[in-house]
């Protein structure tokens, strides 16, 4: 999306702070009606890649802390969007408001949300991550609200509930007492049937009563959830039906199509601070590979072959920690050639792996594949690709776990976080087994396994020399280090949304076919460069046909 | 229970005698009638998932039927050692082959309670066996659940079954319930249990309990703590033996507090009620020099709850469409009719006396012979409806009566009263 940035041409006309009252009239809110307004190209991004961090925070809250809405959980939230920049979150969780910064904040939000359902509404399994998540977001904004803040909400959206009276009250008082929080008499109760707050009564949160639940403001969330549940559903499922026509706008397909696997942490590009000779992969790979690299590496050294999405994910990885295209290209052809001529390989794979590097074609310098961009990729037939601990299934795992002789308990934790689909905590768990320590954050980046697994064994530096952080003083050596390194972690959380996606399926073409292709494809390219290059030539006016079209979709 | 009344039942002669069964004294029409609801509702009964155990344990899923005389003839020509009921779906089951979208529509919310999950506190007997003091367990979670679901939920339509051998299912038939969904039916579940922890081979069940505690937890203890000393001091005798005190024991979570316990049970009668009583002694005396520790403070209502309280089986209870087995089939194993009982006399139920297919069959016998001078053909019809007042499983036909009236109630009289507040916006 380099080319509306280089233009520098506002495309749109700016959203109209006033008429958030209308769409967002409430610090907690829900998104029902789209936005009316006209979004920038540069804000639609920056407000979807915003919002993804702000929903991945939520993740990874999650993950580490089960219990939501517990003070831990809240509290890394709180710390990880200040530290990310995303203070005008952190406003929004803490209440009710109507300050012009709050307006501000609640625009940001509020459009955000719509924009992140292109991205998400495409299959079951992006939905179902993304209403987990808003879902999560809304829980922590409406447990902050006040008795009165949630009058004013459950008012504003006229949902017509109303408190039941001092006297309804009374016939009950004694159950209401014991089967709820607080003090009865200053809380408002609300009685809705039972399959409103389903989440309540599994918990016995609140007094029931002939198929009645008796709810007090406090707990009202559950039922408020509910309803804000429905309107993404039903709004994502509307969103994917409006999406073939809103396909043919390449710009906006080329920020929301690779979003979901896009990688929002430290760029690992190129690594210009490590060389790593190839020598030394089958001794790395025991230990500082992580689970799908060494699949790769091990399958292409018994097979001496790897399929297209296996090169991609290896080759790329590769280059992330640091193999020189010389010796990455020394290392394939070895490798490869037990099986095939010299030529073959010079003809048909060798411009893949110069691809790889950007030396050929659009001579991108491709990102190293994410957790997320492995995970999602379903590796075709005969490919060793993806993440092993969403491919293989219990036994699997645990018989290979078992045989690189992990300890049962870690195998077992590893297996049952796996079969629960948290791939990267069973990853993470499997890191601490093998290197007998502690990994406070999750994995997500088998670059950053493998660099933290070197600092770790002590063969690579931080880059940045931290002060030491008081409170781990009785941490060892090692763990200083590795702390060290997540406080830059996170503070290098540089932001690139590679537009892997749609060049992924070009390159996976490019490293299966010859020359023909490759001069069809290039040709392809030139063309689409000269079109981007007409476009951002042109004088965009306020109107602009094509960006209004994003509107009708939003 | 006496050997004499026990006519022997053989598994090999089921074959035989079920053939007799189903043809003289299953209740097809009150069965029916049941399962069909009225035909309230489109597809109610022709999408029917209905499946056979057959002999040798073959099993047949998918089956449904366009009305009763197609079930009853099928269920007397196939004769099934099994009969079990599933979901009702949006498509005839027996088409499932030609249609990918079947899914599940309606189903009853059911409960299943299992003797052998109480195998940590019962004494008397384990495994599949199960006696008249074991049947008491059976009767308090009946009546924990049966109160709950009727008080707390609205649930008026409850069809409790003896499972045959050493369990009781419950059949939740209202339609709000037969409309809940996977996640309803999780919370309904989840909300009925009390999470117990351990209860593993060498753990002890442990059930914790705060000042505030929700108004079914307290209902249940007013169930369960006047008939405590009953069951658990007397019958069960759960504290008469070493391992039974090394169990209430592994429950005080506190180390000093044990050390002194097992101190004064040393020099106390080793019988239940001494031991007992000691421990709530031991911990009134601890309350009244205020030296209880918080953590302590309802250590005996929750021992009392742990070992009492119902343990269900959520995962029946979860599943839009689990198979779940019909009343009025016979065990396999132990050839006794599942016969539905009365939740209010749930204690004066006698499982031991239910009958046996093929002592209901002797006494259809006994009674034909009586009479067989005054009937022309044994085979007349006015005599084959009634062949069931004739025996033992009388009982249990007019209480499904009584149910069955109630429903058909409901279903004819109220036109769909849902109390569903949605908004609109
Ligand atoms: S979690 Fe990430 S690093 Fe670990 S195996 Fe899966 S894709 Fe590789
Ligand atoms: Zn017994």
């Amino acid at each position: 999306m380099d080319f509306t940035k280089r233009s520098r041409i506002k495309l749109l006309k700016s959203p109209d702070e006033d008429s958030i009252d209308r769409f967002a009239p409430h610090n907690c809110m829900f998104y029902i009606l789209p936005p009316q307004n006209d979004v920038s190209l540069k804000d639609f991004e920056d407000l979807a890649i915003e919002r993804l961090k702000l929903l991945r925070i939520l993740e990874q809250a999650s993950l580490k802390y089960p219990k939501i809405l517990s003070d831990e959980w809240k509290e890394f939230i709180i710390n990880e969007l200040n530290a990310e920049g995303l203070k005008y979150f952190v406003r929004l969780i803490k209440g009710n408001g109507n300050s012009e910064q709050d307006k501000h904040a609640r625009r940001r939000d509020y459009l955000s949300h719509f924009i992140l359902r292109f991205a998400y509404c495409r299959s079951e399994e992006l939905r179902r991550w993304f209403i987990t998540r808003e879902m999560e977001l809304f829980k922590f904004k409406f447990s902050s609200l006040s008795s009165n803040e949630i009058k004013d909400f459950i008012e504003l959206y006229e949902m017509g509930y109303r408190p039941i009276t001092d006297e309804q009250k009374n016939e009950v008082r004694q159950e209401l007492q014991c089967s709820s929080t607080g003090n009865i008499d200053t809380i408002d109760f609300y009685k809705v049937n039972f399959l409103q707050v389903l989440d309540l009564v599994r918990q016995r949160k609140c007094f029931l009563k002939g198929g009645f639940a008796y709810v007090s403001s406090n707990d009202f969330s559950s039922i408020i959830g509910g309803h804000h549940q429905q309107f993404i559903e039903k709004g994502l499922l509307s969103h994917l039906k409006l999406l073939p026509e809103f396909e043919n706008d390449e710009r906006i397909v080329g920020i929301i199509k690779g979003l979901h696997t896009s990688y929002v942490g430290k760029d690992y590009t190129v690594n210009k601070d490590a060389d790593v000779p190839i020598e030394s992969l089958d001794q790395l790979s025991l230990k500082s590979y992580p689970l799908c690299m060494r699949m790769c590496h091990e399958s292409l050294r018994k097979t001496h072959h790897l399929k297209h999405s296996g090169r991609l994910q290896y080759g790329l990885f590769l280059k992330g920690i640091g193999v020189s295209l010389e010796d990455s290209l020394r290392f394939w052809r070895e490798e490869m050639t037990k099986n095939m001529e010299v030529d073959k390989f010079d003809k048909s794979y060798a411009y893949g792996i110069r691809y790889n590097y950007g030396k050929e074609g659009s001579r991108t310098n491709w990102t190293p594949w994410s957790c997320a961009k492995i995970i999602s990729t379903a590796p075709g037939a005969q490919d060793v690709a993806g993440c092993p601990f969403k491919l293989w299934d219990s036994i699997e795992l645990k018989s290979k776990l078992t045989s690189f002789g992990l300890n049962p308990m870690a195998v077992q934790d590893v297996v049952s976080y796996a079969s629960k689909g948290h791939f990267q905590l069973a990853c993470g768990r499997y890191f601490e087994s093998v290197h007998e320590t502690r990994l406070d954050e999750g994995v997500n980046h088998p670059n950053g396994y493998f660099e933290n697994s070197q600092i770790i064994m002590g063969n690579r530096q931080t880059k940045e020399k931290n002060k030491p952080s008081s409170q781990q003083s009785n941490f060892n050596h090692r763990k200083q280090v590795q702390m060290n390194k997540q406080q830059e972690f996170k503070r290098k959380m540089d932001i690139k949304i590679k537009e892997e996606k749609d060049f992924d399926e070009e390159l996976w073409k490019l490293s299966q076919r010859e020359e023909e292709l490759l001069n069809e494809w290039n040709t392809r390219q030139e063309q689409t460069k000269k079109e981007v290059a007409e476009i951002s030539q042109m004088d965009w006016n306020d109107d602009d046909e094509d960006m209004s079209q994003i509107n009708n979709y939003l | 229970m006496p050997e004499a009344q026990k006519e022997q039942f053989n598994a090999n002669q089921l074959s035989d005698y079920l053939k007799l069964y189903y043809k003289r004294l299953f209740p097809h029409k009150q069965f029916y009638r049941w399962i069909s609801y009225n035909l309230s509702e489109d597809g109610i009964f022709t999408n029917r998932e209905f499946s056979f155990t057959m002999e040798d344990d073959i099993y047949i899923r998918y089956l449904s039927f366009e009305n009763q005389s197609e079930l009853e003839n099928d269920i007397c020509t196939k004769i099934p050692h099994k009969i079990d009921i599933g979901a009702v779906f949006n498509t005839r089951p027996k088409n499932h082959r030609s249609n990918a979208n079947m899914k599940p529509i309606q189903r009853e919310l059911v409960f299943d309670i299992d003797m052998t999950d109480y195998d940590d506190v019962r004494t008397c007997c384990n495994e599949a066996n199960i006696c008249n003091k074991c049947w008491k367990f059976m009767s308090i979670a009946c009546k924990v659940i049966d109160t709950a679901l009727r008080e707390d939920f609205g649930f008026e339509h409850l069809l409790w079954v003896f499972s045959g051998r050493r369990g009781i299912h419950c059949w939740v038939c209202d339609k709000t319930a037969r409309h809940l969904d996977s996640k309803g039916r999780g919370a309904i579940a989840d909300y009925l249990q009390v999470s117990m922890s351990g209860g593993g081979e060498n753990t002890v069940t442990k059930v914790t309990l705060y000042d505030k505690q929700h108004h079914s937890i307290r209902r249940a203890r007013t169930i369960i703590e006047p008939c405590f000393n009953e069951i658990i001091i007397e019958d069960q005798d759960a504290f008469g033996s070493p391992s039974g005190i090394d169990k209430l024991l592994k429950m005080v979570n506190d180390e000093t507090c044990r050390k002194e316990l097992q101190n004064l049970f040393a020099s106390t009668a080793s019988d239940s009620k001494s031991i007992w009583s000691t421990f709530v002694g031991y911990f009134e005396s601890m309350r009244v020099k205020s030296q209880l520790k918080s953590k302590l403070k309802y250590i005996v209502e929750e021992v009392q709850l742990a070992m009492l309280y119902p343990r269900l089986d959520i995962n029946v209870s979860r599943g839009t469409n689990h198979l779940l087995k019909a009343p009025f089939c016979v065990h396999p194993k132990t050839g006794k009719v599942c016969v539905p009982f009365n939740p209010n006399l749930a204690h004066k139920f006698d499982p031991m006396t239910v009958p046996t297919v093929n002592l209901l069959m002797k006494e259809i016998d006994e009674f034909d012979q009586k009479t067989n001078e005054a009937l022309e053909t044994p085979d007349d019809k006015a005599a084959k409806v009634k062949d069931f007042k004739k025996t033992s499983m009388f009982k249990s036909t007019v209480i499904f009566e009584e149910f069955l009236r109630k429903i058909e109630q409901s279903t004819k009289s109220k036109a769909i009263t849902v109390s569903d507040k949605r908004m609109e916006f």
